[in-house]
């Protein structure tokens, strides 16, 4: 049975590249579905009315967005497609995390950049598809951040909390939702052991290194990372569902 | 009389420093203790001020000024009422009395004719001479003179009550005239106005010390209200042609006595409590009062010999003591109002002296007609010059610049008055030239005076003018990198301005700028420059400016609050600027990445050949360092360093080879975009490099920031050899042009047993 991947990418030769990349780099059957704008990537991604689409032979298995896009910004796919059971993967040229944070917390599972070489590009997806997102150090900064103010921040400290996305130091084309406001809870919180693998993340060690550091195994280390980034999916979901629900829209 | 009652030292500043006052009053310890809490908490809350007001203190000021409009009022009737001969008369040579005019026309055909003696029909006739139209026996130097005056006074009193009186002159002729009721008309404008200013004297007496009741308000007071009977008397002896009216000549002596002596030991009282307690106060003001109360009472009493040169040495004495304990104050506490005080001080009592000896030398001369004018004239213009002083008193911080020239034409004109006397005394100058002359004199004085004053404002205000701007805006830039330290930086600026003796920043809310405290303190709030800052309201005291030599004034809190603004502006402008550049740099970076960045993607898929490939993508990498640069302003040292470490791995280790990473800085310093692409660069320049032409399984990077120096080295083990020999390609070429810009060196040296150091040397990052 073949498995089935969307690629969006407005590019064609980007696009045709990336098609060589995912053929490469699984031995499965795959079918690729490509689209130029956000208009046939939702097109071709169908109606979704139902609270959780189940995961059928016909959806999709893996998803990459470019994005920018001529009619839009990828997030907004991944916005909408937060319940969709397939990996959702954010290719792009930009990587700053003024421009990748806000994706990962759409629900994004990993980014590829764009520029990199094929191998690496390669490698980098079957990591992102086994569960070993990459996280550069800006990003591990801003998940400590993130997670130390609270999503969204807290009150006063919201000036605070997220100088970058306030003081827009970024040029990314659209902004990034806002945030809604709650309480910290459990899947708001790291464990001491997840800061610390993202102190060392965001001082540019390597995960080899970090289990060095630490004494424990590198697939340890992969773990935490794994869970840092469910979490923040979680985070953001559960924030974008209380802010749907004061808008009324659930 | 005294002079140096223009240094009282009760509270000048009713309204604002009262309650501050207050404070200091009753902790006599916090005069040291500066700037203390309680201090700053009294003079910022003064919410129950108004309220204070409503209660008995405006009943009683209602009522003391009725009641000081209704006194002027029924003494001017009661004037009015008084019998009056309507001629004036001078005093010839010999001290007789000549008739000089007359409105009355039984009169008129005796002008010119020397009065012999004044009689009636009931009453025995006597000869009037010059003491007769001597109104006040204050400053008459003689004590038998004095008694005689006295005496004199009754019985033309006493003769001008009667139906008619005979005036006989010295050529025999006899004139019988009818006095009559002088009416409210001719009591002249002199009255008037002296009556006027001795009111107003006395109601700003009465409002500082129903503002504030205090031992040093009551001393205000009881000046204000001496000076006022002084010029009451004085007042009433303008309209005297022939006699004083009973029983005011018995009167004039000891009232007058009494207020020159209780102004006297009142100024000494206050200044050893204002504007600092000096040690041994109380001892201080009972040696003042004793004193004065043992030479008030036997002159008063006509017991003491040569009482004038007692009164006269008396006040002189205590003007002295206070222009001392002024100078003590101020070594104890640089109080600026202690060195106004002192200079009003000098100058009262100089002129005091000036006035006593101009007396003294027209009535040893014995020229009855010059003795007269120099008594009746000099203490007028003294007086008039003292109570101006006392009414500027509580206005000191108001208005200097009023108060400058003020002072300086009183000043002057008393000086002017006295010199004249003088030169009527001594030369026995005609009036003319006597009057002439000392003008004259004083003129070129004023204006000398006035010019050396204003210069030496005007000049240090300039000055610091052209200074003031150029900090403003270069604070403004500061602020708006540190808006913590916004306070500092205003404080420095209005320290530079003002050269108070204190400056200090207090967590209080302030209102306005606002001078208090008699004018020796300016507090001002701290503007909130930027929407960061998040702490809480601050205020900014200032004391003792110009290092204690000057009070603060309105026109200084004018001049704060507009630095102040300029400084909210320049800041707000500086930020519209800065924002407007960021804006417009986000754009370039924007459409730099997104055009050119998306072509060279297409440029590397396309690539023909892997070194091409490879070419594009560094391009595209450096296309991206530069827009990150120009999208974030400044990245901090510990931020950057983990990019590097991350990149640098990624770049090697997918070559194959081992990075070693070491670093060390002191502080957590920002670098600005040209550092931190300039360094990004260089060191992914010299990893390249390692990997493509030396061919290294390994290279060291140590990274070392101390203090202002940064030492970068890159060490491979590559096979490179001899770097003097490398061809400077665009590699290095890049290399060693980006260290140049940051003001940097770079060498290139081999090390054993093989490979290359590369040192980058930059000696003052900042």
């Amino acid at each position: 049975m073949a498995i089935k991947v969307l690629i969006v990418e407005d590019n064609p030769v980007a696009r045709s590249f990336l098609c060589r990349v995912v053929r490469e780099s699984f031995s499965d059957a795959i079918v690729i579905t490509e689209a130029g704008d956000l208009e046939s990537a939702r097109r071709h991604v169908g109606p979704l009315h139902s609270e959780r689409i189940e995961a059928s032979a016909d959806t999709f298995k893996l998803i990459l967005v470019d994005l920018e896009l001529p009619d839009g910004n990828g997030m907004e796919l991944l916005t909408e497609l937060v319940r969709y059971p397939a990996t959702k993967i954010v290719t792009t040229l930009y990587s700053d995390d003024d421009h990748l944070f806000p994706a990962l917390q759409c629900g994004a599972d990993g980014y590829l950049l764009k520029e990199d070489r094929f191998e690496v590009l390669v490698e980098e997806l079957q990591k992102i598809v086994r569960g070993q997102p990459p996280l550069s150090p800006a990003i591990a900064r801003r998940l400590l951040s993130h997670f130390r103010q609270g999503p969204g921040g807290m009150g006063a400290l919201a000036g605070l909390g997220e100088p970058a996305l306030a003081s827009g130091s970024g040029f990314q084309s659209s902004r990034p939702l806002p945030l809604g406001r709650g309480a910290p809870l459990d899947h708001e919180r790291l464990t001491p052991r997840e800061s610390e693998v993202l102190t060392y993340l965001s001082k540019g060690f390597t995960i080899k290194e970090i289990a060095n550091l630490m004494g424990i195994k590198w697939f340890t280390v992969n773990d935490h990372i794994k869970s840092i980034y469910k979490k923040l999916n979680v985070s953001s979901r559960a924030e974008a569902a209380v802010l749907a629900s004061k808008h009324g829209l659930v | 009389m005294d002079p140096s009652a223009s240094h009282r030292g009760t509270p000048t500043d009713s309204q604002e420093g009262s309650p501050l006052s207050t404070s200091r009053r009753s902790r006599p310890v916090t005069h040291d203790s500066l700037l203390d809490s309680r201090l700053i908490e009294q003079t910022l809350g003064r919410v129950e001020h108004l309220a204070r007001w409503m209660g008995w203190r405006l009943r009683f000021l209602v009522v003391a000024a009725l009641a000081g409009c209704l006194g002027v009022l029924l003494l001017a009737r009661w004037m009015a009422g008084t019998p009056q001969v309507a001629a004036e008369w001078v005093t010839t040579a010999t001290g007789q009395l000549q008739l000089a005019a007359s409105s009355d026309p039984g009169l008129n055909f005796h002008v010119g004719k020397v009065l012999a003696s004044v009689g009636s029909s009931q009453q025995r006739a006597i000869s009037p001479d010059v003491l007769a139209i001597t109104p006040s026996a204050r400053w008459i130097i003689d004590d038998l003179d004095r008694v005689r005056q006295q005496a004199m006074h009754a019985q033309l009193d006493s003769l001008l009550a009667q139906q008619t009186v005979r005036l006989t002159f010295a050529d025999g002729m006899v004139a019988d005239v009818q006095p009559v009721a002088r009416g409210i008309a001719s009591l002249g404008a002199l009255f008037w106005l002296l009556a006027g200013l001795g009111l107003v004297v006395y109601m700003v007496g009465m409002i500082v010390v129903l503002a504030s009741p205090s031992v040093r308000t009551l001393l205000y007071a009881a000046m204000c209200s001496s000076q006022a009977g002084n010029l009451i008397f004085l007042a009433v002896e303008s309209t005297v042609a022939l006699g004083l009216p009973e029983p005011l000549s018995r009167l004039d002596f000891p009232c007058r006595l009494a207020f020159d002596l209780i102004t006297g030991a009142a100024i000494v009282h206050a200044t050893s409590l204002h504007p600092r307690r000096v040690p041994g106060s109380t001892t201080i003001a009972w040696a003042a009062w004793a004193s004065m109360i043992a030479i008030g009472l036997p002159a008063a009493g006509g017991m003491l010999q040569d009482a004038w040169w007692w009164l006269q040495g008396g006040v002189a004495v205590m003007g002295s003591a206070t222009v001392a304990l002024l100078v003590w104050s101020y070594r104890l506490l640089r109080h600026p109002f202690a060195i106004v005080m002192r200079r009003f001080g000098l100058m009262a009592v100089s002129t005091w002296i000036l006035l006593t000896v101009a007396v003294a030398i027209a009535s040893a001369d014995r020229v009855p007609s010059v003795q007269q004018q120099v008594a009746e004239v000099g203490p007028v213009i003294w007086y008039v010059f003292l109570s101006s002083l006392l009414l500027l008193m509580p206005f000191l911080s108001k208005s200097q610049q009023l108060m400058r020239e003020f002072s300086l034409l009183a000043a002057i004109s008393t000086v002017a008055t006295s010199l004249d006397l003088l030169f009527v005394a001594v030369f026995s100058f005609g009036q003319f030239t006597s009057v002439t002359l000392a003008l004259f004199l004083s003129l070129g004085l004023y204006a000398g005076a006035r010019e050396w004053v204003l210069n030496r404002v005007r000049s240090r205000n300039m000055l610091t003018t052209e200074r003031t701007f150029e900090k403003l805006y270069r604070i403004a830039r500061e602020v708006e990198a540190h808006p913590d330290r916004t306070p500092i930086l205003l404080v420095r600026l209005l320290q530079e301005l003002f050269e108070p003796l204190e400056a200090v920043v207090v967590e209080k809310r302030s209102p306005t700028v606002r001078v208090v405290s008699d004018g020796s303190t300016l507090l001002l709030p701290v503007p909130a420059l930027t929407d960061k800052q998040v702490s809480a309201p601050t205020s900014i005291v200032m004391r003792f400016a110009n290092r204690g030599q000057r009070l603060f004034t309105s026109d200084d809190a004018r001049l704060t609050d507009r630095i102040v603004e300029q400084l909210c502006r320049a800041v707000a402008f500086d930020r519209a600027v800065e924002q407007g550049r960021s804006e417009e740099r986000l754009r370039i970076a924007q459409d730099l990445h997104d055009d050119i960045g998306a072509r060279l993607l297409t440029l590397m898929y396309k690539a023909q050949s892997p070194e091409m490939e490879d070419y594009v993508r560094h391009t595209l990498q450096d296309l991206k360092t530069l827009t990150r640069g120009l999208a974030a302003p400044n990245h901090p040292l510990s931020h950057a360093a983990g990019e590097w470490k991350a990149d640098l791995t990624q770049r090697l280790s997918a070559a194959q080879v081992h990075l070693g990473w070491h670093l060390a800085f002191d502080r957590d310093v920002s670098l600005t975009v040209v550092q931190w692409s300039g360094l990004t660069r260089v060191m992914r320049e010299l990893c390249t490099n390692a990997i493509a032409h030396a061919g290294a399984t390994r290279v060291d990077i140590d990274f070392q920031l101390i203090g202002d120096r940064l030492d970068l080295f890159v060490t491979d083990n590559g096979q490179g050899r001899n770097p003097q020999a490398w061809a400077h390609g665009l590699g290095l070429g890049g290399v060693r042009k980006r260290v140049k810009q940051l003001g940097g060196e770079v060498e290139w040296r081999e090390v054993e047993p093989h490979g290359i150091r590369c040192h980058v040397v930059i000696r003052r990052l900042s």
